[in-house]
Parts: C-alpha cells; structure tokens; sequence
C-alpha cells in the first residue's frame, strides 16, 4: 500500500515537475586543475612586510595549488587594509584571490601582522588575522599566514609551518659523510645536528618534533638513538646485542618500533619510551622491516619477504593478524600510514628502476607518483597531502630531496645545502 | 633502507619449489579438461541465451538536437523579462580580523611553552571603515552582497526560482524527456566552457565530499543575474566539512570566472536558469 502511494506521489511530482524544466540540469565532471592565481602585495607599514609577503608567496607557489601573480602586473596599491579592496583593479589582472596584510613594529619591540584574505569574485573576506612575535621570528609567522591561506582555500591543514630532518650528505662517493640535518620546509635555516665522524640513516620525528629517532653507526655499531633537538643530546635506544635500525615513533609518543637484526634474520620490535620494556611483534623466519603506525596507532604497516618476495604487509598494534595488502608488480617496501589515513605511501622497485606510489590500506587503488630512475623512502607532510622522498641520480650521482603532491602533480625539488637523502617531516610546529 | 637492503642481500629469496608430476597427474588433468571443455560447450551456451533473453529491451529514438525540434513545445510560454527582484548590491565591508573557531593552526604556535614569542592571533580591534569607492558600471553586475560567505554557502535556493513556469500544468512526461533533447546541446555548451574554468580540490580524501550542487541565474547575455546558491544538501554539507566549502568556493569561483558564458540568446528561456548546476569530480580523481 505504502509503495502505491509512493509511486502516485511520484507521479504526481513528475507531472508538476515538467513545468519547472526551464531549470536546466548540468551535470559537470571535467575541469581544468589549475592553482589559483592569488595577488599577494608587499605587506604594508615596517619594512619586513616585504619580506613576509616574499615568503608568503614563496609558500604558496611551491605547493603548486596557487599561483602567486607577479607584483609587477598589479594595477593597484594596498594602502590600508582596514578598507575594502577595489576588487575590479584585481579582477582585471585575473586575481581570484587577494591578500592585504600589514606588519607594524610594537613599543615593545614585537612586531604586529594583520591580514585580509579576500575572494575576489564575491568581494568577501575569508579570513581575518592577527599575530605578534619577535622580529627574529619573521619567517615562521610567515608560514602561520601562508597555512592560514592553504587551510582556508584548500579546506585541510597547511604545512608550512614545519621543520625537514634529513641526512646531509658531503664528500666522496667513496667516503661519503653523513650528518643528520635538520631545516625549516621551505629549505631556510639549515642546521647540522651531528658532526660527520659517524653515519647517520633514517631519521624520523616524534609527534612533538622535539625528538628525532634515528640510526647511528656510532663505534661502528648500528644501533638506534634518540636525539633530543632542545638539548642537543643523543642517547642508544635500548642495549641490544645486535643491529636496530627503522626506528618510527608511535602516534603517541610514548613507543618506538623497530627492527631487531639477529643472525641474517630481522624481527619487529616495540619499546615503550617509559618502561624501556620490549616486546616482539613478528617471529617469522622472514626479514621484516620498516614498520610504520596507522596514525590511530592500531595497526601497523611493514614490509617483509615471508611471501617469497618483499611485500607490504599490516599487523595488529600487537602483532596479531599479519596480512599482506600490496600485490602489485615488483617489490614493494618503506610503507608509510598518511597522517590523514587514508593512505600508505610505498617504494616500489620494479625493472631496475625504484619508484614512490600510494595505495589504500587495504591495498587498493595503487598508484605511482614518481617517474625518476631511483625514487625512495616517502615521507608525509602532516596534513597527508603532499610528500617528499629520496631520488638518486644514476651511477652513483648524488642524492636529492624531492616533493611531489598525492596526486601524482608538482613534482619538484626542495632546496638543501649540498646532497641529501632520507628527509622525514614534522608535524605542524608547536 | 640501506640496512634492511644489506640484510636481504645475504638472504637467497625462496624461489618457487619444483613441482612433482606423475602419469596419475597427467591422466587426471586431461580428463578434467575435456569434462571442463565439455560442459562449456553446452552448459555455457545454454546460459548465453538466458542472458539474453534477460535484457531488457531499450527502444531507442533517434533526435536531431537543436532548435528544429519541440522547440515552440516548451519555449513561448516563458517569460522574458530576466529576474529584476534580485537585491541591490551592497558595498562590502571588511570584516573585524578574528581566530576562526575551528582552526587550531594558527592558535597552536602559541600554546607550546617551548615557543613563548609568538603570540597568540587575537581579535584584533574593530576596523575603521573608509568611504568605499562606488564600483565601476561595468562591475556591477558582479559586486554582490556577500560579505560573509558561509552565509551566502548556508542559504538555500529561493523557492520562487522556479515560480515563472508554476502555471503551466500542461506539459507531461513526455514534454519532459523532449526537452532534454532539445537542451543538450546547450548543457554541452556550458559543460565545456565552465570545464576550462573549474578546477576543484582533488586532493580531498573522499572525492564525494566535493560534489556540489548550486542554483544558478543568468541574464540574457549570459552573466550572471545573482550570486550561485548552494541547493540540497550542499548547503549542510559545506557548513560542516572544509571539504566541502572548498569544493563549493572552488566551483563559484569557476562560475563566476566564466560568465559571460557564450550560449543562444534566442533560447534565452531554456538556459536562464541552471539547476541544479551540479559540479562532481570524482572523475577527475580516478573514482
């Protein structure tokens, strides 16, 4: 009866529906991605306000969503930006958005940043801000507007407000040396954590960005350490009898995995940064390696050859319930859980070449990012949008950090002092 | 990586182990295959048929598309004069500088002891507003009162959009079906010029979170006649999901950015509402 009465309903809206079909239905599927072309004006008042609105601009363009327009085609000048823009005067060089900003010193010797993001069509503001800082501090309150902006337009988090670790790299193919480093995302600010007299690998960050957990050869015995980024001091993780190494932090904090080496065999171990107790995740007589937290700390993601080849595989936190998810061509390794969890990043090595892709989970939906000859260990900017990896050179050419968005698009170089490899990002500074 | 490499290079990979064969086996096998090719011969035939027979029947017509048909079935009755209720436009403001609520990025420098400097982003005091200079004529047309747009993305289409055609009880299904045919080529003329305009945020995890729907009104030479309304549930959705919202500023952007869109004057009155003008990438995405 119920459904009788649905479809004369129905019916009835359809015989009333046939006068209102002036409404034109359009259904559109295909765009053209394009960054937003965005007018960003020198910030007026103290001079850094230039400087900032460089970074700003700097920010924005390398993400590839935006395009920064050239200053030099503006038609008009910011003067205040307690008034409305003139919109026309930027709609004319093609500006969707616009950012006025102002930066004034304080009697207190701070310095005082106001800005306006507008929608140029509309004419409507979208955001509003206000920060004060030291004036030493210029360039991180920059990146706070350039995230403002992203988060605003892009509807997740920014990332430019963060810090790379990375292994620089310097000297001879022979006797290469190499010092954890460390840098601000846009490359500025580099700093050298270690001194070179040992050799650093896999550097990654805890959720706090004040600790990174790495891999020494420190007396020519490979262990994992802690590094304390506050007071400079490095300690050995544990006392094993043999090589730890692939050291990742738990989403909390308080845990590190790892692999444990022991005669031609490598298991996954987990030790709480409190206790210092250890426990053992897998005893499979395969090699099991580079485990990665999913970012609810659940689940973890490794690789491992107990199939026969080396594969990605994901356990419980626990180590219950190992399953393979990549089974794709090639071999595939390094998996590391997006931020967001939506995805696991991956190195694939196929036909003599290593490339960096992305899969679901479940190991679904794979897709390759990277087209260079040797592309390798992904890591996540925190808002799970972009990443950056290693890419090497042929025959031994020197190693290059580089960043490409998850959809496969802005592939590009990231600025570092000389060579580097193995960058790991931070969450967004706190 | 390097670690683990050196580990697996002093590992042999198991490879396959051979396979043991019997004439038992061979015996076996042959006879599985002629029964598996036998029963695809005739079974798999038999149920080709039934699938067949299963479809069901689509009678298709064929129909010229443009204005030599139905044309007069739908258009005379419209009217012609453009909506003239819409609200003056007025000057916009700038508003007061604020922590939107739900952002922690910009509020999250300051809350860490380790980075006393920075200051928390306060209100800051409440604008002087100067005289604004009066729009240029030509902008007018553009310059909406829409100082606050999640306002503009909360509104729900106006019901009256539709009320010019309420009268008209006449037309049937039929009428309907027909005036598809004689507007897709019109839905292809916009589909193709807001296509080189929109560029959506692709980078979304859940590409549904980005369909969005809007209501669109278009003077006769093809502007834009009042702000694109967000309809159904793309009003809700962009309220609460950043997603969304960027999706749903993405595509007025594009709307906005296209205009004036190139379409026949003369069949003014099919094209002069789109709704719903609804903009889905997933295509885009490879979903």
């Amino acid at each position: 009866m119920k459904k009788i009465a649905v479809a004369i309903l129905a019916l009835a809206a359809l015989a009333f529906a046939g006068p209102a079909s002036a409404q034109l239905r359009v259904d559109v599927t295909q765009g053209n991605i394009q960054p937003l072309p965005i007018a960003i004006p020198d910030f007026i008042g103290d001079p850094q306000g230039a400087q900032i609105a460089g970074v700003v601009r700097a920010d924005l363009d390398r993400s590839g969503l935006f395009r920064p327009l050239d200053p030099k085609s503006f038609v008009d000048q910011v003067k205040d930006i307690n008034t409305v823009p003139n919109f026309a005067n930027w709609r004319v060089i093609n500006a969707q958005a616009l950012v006025t900003g102002q930066v004034q010193a304080q009697p207190d010797g701070r310095l005082r940043l106001d800005f306006r993001l507008w929608d140029v069509a509309s004419g409507s503001q979208m955001v509003g801000l206000q920060y004060y800082t030291t004036p030493d501090n210029w360039r991180r309150i920059a990146h706070m507007v350039s995230d403002a902006i992203y988060q605003r337009i892009t509807g997740e988090k920014g990332y430019f407000d963060t810090r790379i670790v990375f292994i620089a790299e310097s000297g001879p193919a022979t006797n290469r040396k190499k010092r954890l480093a460390v840098m601000d995302e846009d490359g500025a600010n580099p700093k050298f954590l270690t001194s070179g007299s040992y050799m650093v690998l896999t550097p990654r960050f805890n959720p706090t960005a004040q600790m990174i957990a790495y891999m020494s050869y420190i007396g020519n015995k490979p262990r994992v350490y802690l590094f304390d980024m506050e007071s400079g001091r490095q300690e050995m993780l544990g006392n094993f009898p043999n090589m730890t190494f692939s050291p990742r932090f738990s989403p909390d904090g308080n845990k590190v995995v790892m692999s444990l080496e022991s005669g031609g065999n490598s298991d996954i171990y987990v030790m709480d940064l409190r206790t210092r107790s250890v426990a053992r995740l897998t005893s499979d007589p395969a090699i099991d390696d580079a485990p990665c937290y999913s970012p609810d700390g659940t689940q973890i993601a490794f690789e491992s050859d107990r199939g026969g080849s080396q594969q990605i595989y994901v356990m419980n936190a626990d180590g219950s319930n190992p399953h393979r998810i990549s089974f794709g061509s090639g071999r595939n390794g390094t998996p590391v859980w997006s931020p967001r969890g939506d995805l696991i990043a991956f190195t694939k090595q196929d036909g003599g070449t290593f490339h960096v892709g992305v899969m679901r989970p479940d190991g679904s939906g794979e897709r390759i990012l990277t087209d260079g000859w040797h592309d390798e260990g992904p890591t996540w900017a925190p808002n799970g949008r972009v990443m950056m990896f290693t890419r090497d050179g042929r025959g031994g050419a020197a190693s290059s950090i580089w960043s490409v968005d998850v959809t496969g698009r802005n592939e590009r170089r990231v600025t570092t002092p000389g060579s580097a490899s193995d960058p790991a990002w931070s969450p967004l500074i706190q | 990586m390097s670690p683990s490499r050196a580990i697996e290079n002093r590992i042999s990979l198991a490879s396959g182990a051979g396979e043991r064969t019997s004439p038992l086996g061979l015996i076996t096998a042959t006879v599985l295959h002629v029964l598996v090719i036998g029963a695809t011969l005739f079974t798999f035939a038999h149920k080709l048929d039934l699938d067949i027979q299963d479809s069901p029947v689509v009678p298709v017509d064929l129909v010229t598309i443009g204005q030599k048909t139905n044309l007069k079935a739908m258009v005379k009755e419209q009217p012609k004069a453009p909506p003239k209720e819409e609200p003056q436009p007025a000057p916009p403001t700038p508003q007061p500088m604020v922590t939107p609520p739900d952002t922690q990025a910009e509020a999250a420098p300051d809350q860490a002891p380790s980075e006393p400097l920075i200051a928390k982003p306060e209100p800051a005091p409440t604008p002087k507003l100067k005289p604004v200079d009066q729009p240029k004529p030509e902008a007018k047309k553009k310059q909406f009162d829409i100082n606050n747009i999640m306002a503009l993305l909360n509104k729900q289409a106006p019901a009256a959009a539709s009320a010019p055609n309420a009268k008209k009880g006449a037309h049937n299904v039929k009428a309907f079906g027909a005036q598809n045919a004689m507007t897709a080529d019109i839905q292809d003329a916009l589909r193709s010029q807001i296509a080189q305009c929109w560029s959506p945020p692709v980078g979304a995890p859940h590409a549904e979170d980005l369909i969005v729907d809007f209501d669109l009104l278009l003077n006769q030479d093809g502007s834009v006649a009042r702000p694109p309304q967000l309809v159904g549930d793309s009003a809700s959705n962009a309220a609460g999901n950043p997603y969304t919202r960027a999706a749903a500023e993405a595509a007025r952007r594009a709307i906005f950015e296209c205009a004036p869109y190139k379409l026949p004057a003369d069949r003014y009155d099919q094209w002069r509402e789109i709704n719903p003008f609804h903009f889905d990438p997933r295509q885009m995405m490879g979903q």
